[in-house]
């Protein structure tokens, strides 16, 4: 038996590196389509490595945007610059409460807003967290949080990735890549937004469905809320506009709701008559230019309303 | 909880070190020990179930002991016939219910008698048809006096439950477990090793040639009616792979398990791909099935004793009844009957048992003979298996009819082209391996043998990485689970 143990440990302490080994040679050698289970795409669309390296010279703001691409496509930080608000924009694709609460132990201290606008769209509170956690592995650096994280996620492609990452990070300074800030019809827009090029959508219909919605993401939501609240930080919680169909194509909606609105101001605009599906979407959940103006002003609007701007913490 | 999950991983070594280090003082203990953990690995899927097991195993168990007991034949008998009728009514309810009810219905509409069937909601307990056979031919063998009945209730209950081949087999005989339960087991370094090395090379077989094959396979079966015939032929030899890695991968995880308990199971495959006729395939394919039907059915029947026509009949018999027992559906009769057919003409001219070595035995290239002969029976296998897999027989029709069309002759077009080619990497690979390793007990086993241990372990590490790179990121039930 004591030989059998000693063939294991032997074994894994020649399996770990040959396995890098090997994963390091796949990454660098071989194009996607080998790679199933390895996701290291440094300035993935959506610009999430733009945004993380200018998040880092933010100090003192007055509202932060959390949430999915609804959020770094929704959120105009030009538009809110225009009435004198300075604001950042820390969305990312797919974004789901397991990483907002990461990006928020990262740069909460520094950013130090008066106000979070935290979009909440079902759909993160659907997902597993896998497509998020790999884009904010391979574009921001590594830290034992964002180890545990993937050690949590219990997901080969995000073990793989981060174990790359890691290696790739301990040799190579990862901030020195430059991005391109124009690519597939988007463009980074400093302060987080990426902006599309203007385009329409044409409206679809979709199944009945319900969203798939984890209580391990709304323990992570509850969390994030506790935290801003412990620092005094005034919440509005935002369900952005989607497409009418899209919208009511979701049985669950409302189930949804009641859970959220029990952790402070919601606001859902899907009942709002401002949106067209045809004249303010590019697709099925995202604003074109001319939805995201008019969402933006709403959001000012209820800032200043709600007075959440001026007053004193 | 399957062999490919984190649970597992963390269930399994628990055990190995509880059965090793805790346990070791004597086999009772350890007994003991695989009933409790036999008893969870079974509850994790459903809990309800395990009543159903534990009265399989009480019913078996206590009809065993009235048999050996019996005054008289007739009482023998008695308890034989309560025992197998009880058996089988349970594999009725549970598996065959609906399905007679059903069929028995579409029976009437054909005379114009419009009945609603009655049907059970109820679901198939995982491994019904794996133990219900291993109680049988417990219970069998005690009537035909092969066997004592076992009187130690946890010896017989860990025969019946014991984890790794509860719910997909092997399906074992008494004669072969129970004297393995009934002694100590001593710790075997190159046991455990081989176990390891077996538990290695079935988990690539699950997670990355069977779960791979399987995108494949779905798209393909679910959209056939708009695909050519060569997209088809692809999709059903996806399948082909598919159902092999799947489920003897399934067997080398149960074997290498039980080897690292100190306990050997039968062998369930030998490369039943690499043979030369149906017959040979049937030698290789799901052995312990196989071989249970033999025993239990086809020696009882009259075997090959009687004649010809008494042996086609016997050899019908025993197909039909596999297919059935894989599932409650005519495209598993079909499919039985199937291969009973292509069996025929090797049992018409005696040639049913004329390749019992193994293809090109001693030499690494097959002869052009022999590697037309493993093509043709590999490809008859394909067209059997659309039957095993549509999910009617209008389905599988048409899609054999979709095969046989001009655009047999185009290139296969279907979704996720391009990434399957990197599938087909793998299959040769899985190919290659199994190719050279088709001497011995599983494609892995002595591959390396002859290599530094730093060259082999460095091939194990890179089987490791193979499946950390290509495994199906979710979990995937294996087929066999459902029968």
């Amino acid at each position: 038996m004591k030989k059998f143990g000693k063939s294991i440990l032997l074994f894994t302490l020649i399996m770990i590196p040959i396995y890098i080994l090997l994963l390091i040679i796949w990454e660098i050698a071989l194009p996607p389509l080998y790679k199933k289970n390895l996701n290291y795409i440094q300035g993935s669309a959506g610009f999430a490595f733009s945004r993380f390296q200018e998040v880092k010279q933010k100090q003192n703001i007055d509202v932060l945007f959390l949430g999915s691409s609804h959020t770094y496509r929704g959120f105009d930080t030009r538009i809110f610059a225009e009435e004198g608000i300075t604001s950042f924009n820390l969305g990312s694709s797919s974004q789901s409460p397991i990483q907002t609460k990461i990006l928020l132990n990262r740069y909460l201290d520094k950013l130090n807003p008066k106000v979070v606008v935290y979009e909440v769209y079902p759909q993160t509170f659907s997902m597993d967290g896998i497509e998020a956690g790999l884009d904010l592995i391979s574009n921001d650096y590594i830290d034992f949080e964002l180890m545990k994280m993937g050690i949590n996620l219990k997901n080969i492609k995000v073990l793989n990735t981060l174990t790359f990452t890691t290696l790739k990070n301990t040799f190579v300074d990862y901030s020195a890549y430059k991005e391109v800030q124009s690519k597939y019809g988007d463009t980074y827009i400093p302060g987080g937004f990426a902006e599309r090029k203007m385009g329409f959508y044409q409206p679809k219909k979709f199944e009945k469905q319900d969203w798939e919605l984890k209580e391990s993401q709304f323990q992570k939501f509850d969390g994030i809320i506790h935290l801003l609240r412990a620092r005094n930080i005034k919440v509005l919680l935002v369900l952005a506009p989607i497409t009418k169909n899209w919208y009511t194509c979701h049985t669950n909606t409302t189930t949804f709701e009641e859970r959220i609105k029990k952790s402070g101001n919601y606001y859902n605009f899907n009942h709002s008559e401002l949106f067209n599906d045809s004249l303010h979407f590019y697709d099925k959940d995202h604003l074109n230019q001319n939805g995201v103006t008019l969402f933006n002003r709403e959001i000012i609007r209820i800032l200043n309303s709600q007075n959440f701007l001026n007053k004193k913490r | 909880m399957l062999f490919n999950s984190l649970h597992f991983a963390i269930f399994f070594p628990i055990v190995f070190i509880l059965y090793w280090f805790v346990a070791k003082r004597s086999y009772q203990w350890q007994n003991i020990l695989l009933l409790v953990a036999s008893y969870y690995f079974y509850s994790c899927w459903d809990w309800r179930f395990l009543f159903l097991l534990i009265f399989s195993t009480l019913l078996d168990y206590l009809t065993g002991l009235k048999m050996s007991n019996a005054q008289n034949h007739k009482m023998k008998k008695f308890w034989f016939w309560l025992s197998i009728s009880i058996n089988l009514g349970f594999l009725g309810v549970f598996k065959y219910f609906n399905f007679f009810s059903e069929s028995f219905a579409e029976l009437l509409s054909t005379f114009g008698l419009q009945v609603n069937p009655w049907t059970l909601s109820v679901i198939l307990p995982v491994g019904i048809s794996f133990y219900t056979f291993h109680g049988l031919s417990y219970v069998i063998d005690i009537y035909y006096d092969k066997i004592k009945a076992e009187k130690n209730f946890i010896d017989y209950s860990v025969f019946v439950s014991f984890f790794p081949l509860l719910v997909a087999g092997p399906i074992e005989r008494a004669t072969h477990l129970l004297p393995q339960i009934q002694k100590a087991r001593k710790f075997d370094y190159s046991r455990a090793v081989d176990g390891l090395r077996q538990v290695l090379w079935g988990l690539f077989k699950k997670v990355v040639i069977a779960d791979q094959c399987a995108q494949y396979t779905n798209t393909i079966f679910s959209e056939y009616e708009t695909l050519s015939g060569s997209t088809l032929l692809i999709g059903a030899i996806f399948f082909t792979f598919q159902i092999y890695g799947d489920f003897s991968g399934y067997s080398d995880m149960a074997l290498g398990t039980a080897r690292l308990l100190g306990i050997e199971l039968l062998k369930n495959f030998s490369f039943p791909y690499f043979s030369r006729d149906i017959a040979e395939f049937w030698r290789r394919w799901h052995i312990s099935l196989s071989t249970w039907f033999r025993d239990y059915l086809y020696i009882p029947l009259g075997g090959s004793r009687g004649g010809k026509w008494m042996q086609v009949r016997n050899t019908f018999i025993i197909f039909l009844v596999s297919g059935f027992w894989h599932g409650a559906n005519w495209t598993f009769i079909v499919w039985g009957a199937l291969n009973a057919i292509y069996f025929l003409p090797l049992l018409l001219t005696n040639n049913n048992r004329s390749n019992l070595d193994v293809v090109a035995q001693g030499r690494f290239f097959p002869s052009l003979k022999e590697f037309f002969m493993v093509l043709s029976t590999f490809l008859l296998t394909v067209l059997a298996w659309i039957f095993f897999r549509a999910e009617s027989l209008t389905q599988a029709v048409n899609y054999l009819a979709g095969v046989f069309t001009k655009s047999l002759f185009t290139l296969p077009n279907f979704k996720g082209k391009g990434q399957s080619f990197v599938t087909m990497l793998l299959i040769i690979f899985f190919l290659l391996i199994e190719w050279q390793g088709r001497e011995t007990n599983y494609g892995l086993e002595k591959t390396g043998w002859k290599w530094a241990r730093l060259a082999r372990w460095s091939f194990y590490s890179f089987i490791v990485f193979l499946i950390g790179m290509y495994m199906h990121t979710e979990e995937t039930p294996f087929i066999y689970f459902q029968f």
